[in-house]
């Protein structure tokens, strides 16, 4: 959405994009080691007295740099997230429309569950059976050494049911992990991409999948485009929409179970 | 003695008694005089009606021509109508100013129930998926208004009123079916070669000898059929559902609405404050669904229809056969909250809908059709008899009575000019006026139907634009609004 300012309010904005790029750009990797334990609101505070959105050429400037900066350090997920933002309107909005014609789907994004270290008990979850979905997905953020309090925040969506279905997407990359037993290394996080492609068509993730594997060596290359890449598109374009569930209800569910009724099945 | 004689009626009142007489003793397969009409119109429908009497007020017809006008239906239902205050008929019609002016020369309009009619002069009409609008207002324009809804009692009492005032001039036989329709090879009236004049058989066993036959007997016409003449087109997969809705009674109730959803175009038509008419278009399988439903729940769905996103509606129609277990209510509500925090606040929305006039649901499918031919020796068409139309730009009756003005017209000009009017030459002017003008509009009207009943995204983006862009060109809306309200 554009809204009209004044002068003096353009320059405020302009200036507060490129102290935001520059952010970006100069500082170093600022989310893996961030333990943030307040909850966090979706919506970053701006610092700009005029709270003001971003035009659309401005969104475009900023879809073009982040793909750039995303490119170049793979490791910038705050690029990728800012590159979803500005690229994914139409997507976003399918998605919640997805989400709408689904009786879960709506109970989400009426009651608005969060994903982060204090709305998610991970030592219970940690102390759960092997073989249940919380033990699954604690094991795998300490295999990575994350928490869920990683994810960047929601900045150029001004819809909050919009903002909040991007952020829901973000928060739920650590299931899709989970399940999918996918590493979190470059090619797992790759193969990753092209599963939510084939769910949900962000411009993102076809970027990020058709570039990223540039920065492979060949063999990996291969490797994803024999192996993963077929499996990805087959079992991202056949299960069901991932955001449609509750994760937060499934805990002690069986994880072999719930892929089954979810119709994942692991690669090879 | 010739033919011609029969066309002055005062002559033929002279030798009825006298022929009448000189044939007692012949065949009784002779037809009576009494049974021989200039023009014989099968259908008392709106059309048709209009037809008779704008035949019996005509000067050059009324005292010249020997009129019968032939409907299946008890007329004495529409005789009698006295309608209740706050209930409307689900049937409305909506007539362009052009319509009302013939209305209001052939002497129909003065008894038009005036308290029941609703004249609006504002208009939207947006897309479903992308909400791109077109809105176009005429009230400060000097033309008059856009458009009036009326019931369709109101308009067929106020012609039966009309034709009741000289009942010699139209003979009208109601509660007769037409059996059959022939070339009766008996040649009438002995001396008159009448075999070239079509026999309309009636359920009471009479038989009419038709000068010009006027076939304005809807969609299944007997005389198109007994004419030999096709009517091409193709059914919509689609069944309209009308009702009788309760509005929000404190919002001025002046402006048609109409959304383009995928499934079909829902309509609201202003009646009167608090009371709206709904034409909703879509599925037969819904169509079903939608009559079925509470009254609650019905209501519901029709506000979801105008204001939510189209998944949601879908959610709607996913829930509705199932025990209604989901609150539509309370879902809308939650929807609406949603979208006020987040949507342009000088949009707007018909007014909310709060419940349904008790039995006023029903459906009827869609279809297109035009006759190949309006035309043929002694035979004409008017109106639904000769096309049917999506009811989308709610053209169908207006159409029918454009047919019924030029027609007369034709006839009016044959008698001046002492023609038989039954000859085909004289009918072709009648058919080359409406023939083309009713394929644009039906053409016009498919491709309207074809292009807002997609999703598919590039389709979708193109005619927003489209309507965005129309919206903004004041001209050119003025322009199209004149095509539609005939002028």
């Amino acid at each position: 959405m554009f809204r009209a300012s004044s002068l003096s309010s353009q320059i405020h904005t302009r200036k507060f994009l490129l102290a935001n790029l520059s952010r970006n750009i100069l500082q170093s990797n600022l989310h893996r080691d961030n333990k943030n334990s307040e909850v966090i609101p979706i919506r970053t505070n701006y610092t700009s007295s005029t709270n003001s959105q971003i035009s659309n050429l401005e969104k475009c400037t900023l879809a073009v740099s982040s793909a750039l900066t995303a490119f170049c350090d793979p490791g910038r997920g705050d690029m990728i997230a800012t590159l979803g933002e500005t690229t994914g309107s139409i997507f976003i909005n399918r998605m919640r429309d997805h989400m709408l014609r689904d009786k879960t789907g709506r109970r989400i994004l009426q009651e608005r569950p969060r994903i982060h270290s204090s709305t998610i008990d991970i030592p219970y979850l940690s102390s759960l059976p092997l073989g249940t979905f919380g033990k699954e997905y604690t094991n795998f953020l300490d295999g990575q050494n994350v928490t869920p309090d990683t994810r960047v925040k929601v900045q150029y969506i001004y819809d909050d049911e919009l903002a909040y279905v991007m952020q829901r997407y973000r928060e739920c990359h650590d299931f899709f992990h989970a399940l999918t037993k996918l590493p979190a290394n470059v090619e797992g996080e790759l193969a990753l991409k092209w599963f939510e492609l084939a769910q949900t068509g962000m411009p993102m993730t076809l970027l990020s999948s058709i570039f990223g594997p540039l920065k492979l060596s060949s063999k990996e290359r291969e490797r994803l485009f024999k192996k993963y890449v077929p499996w990805a598109l087959q079992c991202g374009s056949q299960c069901k929409f991932l955001l449609n569930v509750y994760y937060e209800e499934h805990w002690n569910k069986n994880i072999d179970e719930m892929r089954n009724e979810l119709g994942i099945y692991l690669v090879d | 003695m010739s033919v011609k004689y029969l066309t002055n009626r005062t002559l033929f009142q002279k030798f009825s008694t006298n022929l009448n007489k000189r044939f007692l003793a012949t065949v009784s397969t002779t037809s009576k005089l009494e049974d021989i009409y200039d023009i014989v119109i099968v259908g008392g429908g709106i059309a048709g009606s209009a037809l008779a009497c704008a035949l019996a007020t005509s000067n050059l017809t009324k005292l010249q021509k020997r009129i019968a006008l032939i409907e299946s239906s008890n007329t004495s239902n529409i005789r009698e109508w006295n309608p209740l205050q706050g209930e409307f008929s689900n049937r409305v019609s909506s007539l362009t100013p052009r319509s009302v002016q013939f209305f209001k020369d052939i002497g129909v309009w003065q008894n038009i129930n005036e308290e029941r009619i609703k004249p609006f002069s504002d208009m939207q009409v947006w897309d479903g998926i992308s909400d791109a609008r077109i809105r176009y207002n005429n009230e400060s324009d000097k033309k008059g208004p856009l458009a009036w809804i009326l019931e369709n009692y109101n308009i067929q009492h106020a012609i039966l009123k009309t034709l009741d005032k000289d009942k010699s001039i139209v003979d009208i036989f109601d509660n007769t079916k037409v059996q059959d329709i022939t070339f009766d090879k008996d040649s009438g009236g002995g001396q008159f070669d009448l075999s070239d004049w079509p026999s309309v058989e009636l359920s009471d066993g009479r038989k009419l000898k038709a000068r010009l036959l006027v076939g304005a007997d809807g969609f299944n016409s007997p005389v198109r059929s007994f004419a030999n003449i096709e009517s091409l087109g193709w059914d919509y997969n689609s069944h309209a559902v009308v009702a009788t809705l309760h509005v929000d009674p404190n919002i001025e109730n002046k402006t048609a609405w109409q959304r383009f959803l995928p499934t079909g175009p829902i309509a609201m038509l202003p009646l009167q404050n608090g009371f709206s008419s709904m034409v909703w278009s879509t599925t037969p399988n819904l169509a079903t669904k939608i009559k079925s439903i509470s009254s609650k729940d019905f209501a519901c769905l029709v506000n979801a229809a105008f204001q939510m996103r189209v998944a949601d509606l879908e959610y709607f129609y996913s829930q509705l056969g199932n025990n209604e277990s989901v609150d539509l209510q309370s879902e809308f509500e939650w929807r609406k909250s949603v979208q006020l925090k987040n949507s342009d606040p000088k949009e707007e929305f018909p007014p909310l809908v709060l419940g349904v006039q008790e039995k006023s649901r029903a459906g009827f499918p869609l279809r297109m059709r035009n006759a190949e031919s309006y035309i043929k020796e002694r035979v004409v068409l008017v109106g639904d008899a000769a096309h049917t139309i999506h009811p989308l730009a709610g053209q169908g009756l207006n159409q029918g009575l454009a047919d019924v003005h030029h027609l007369l017209q034709v006839i009016e000009r044959g008698i001046a000019n002492g023609q038989d009017i039954g000859d085909i030459n004289l009918l072709r002017g009648y058919s080359s006026e409406r023939y083309l003008s009713n394929l644009v509009m039906l053409g016009v009207v498919d491709k309207l139907h074809k292009l807002f009943g997609t999703d598919f995204t590039p389709t979708v983006l193109a005619r927003s634009l489209g309507l965005k862009t129309l919206n903004n060109l004041e001209p050119v809306k003025a322009e199209i609004m004149k095509y539609a309200m005939g002028l």
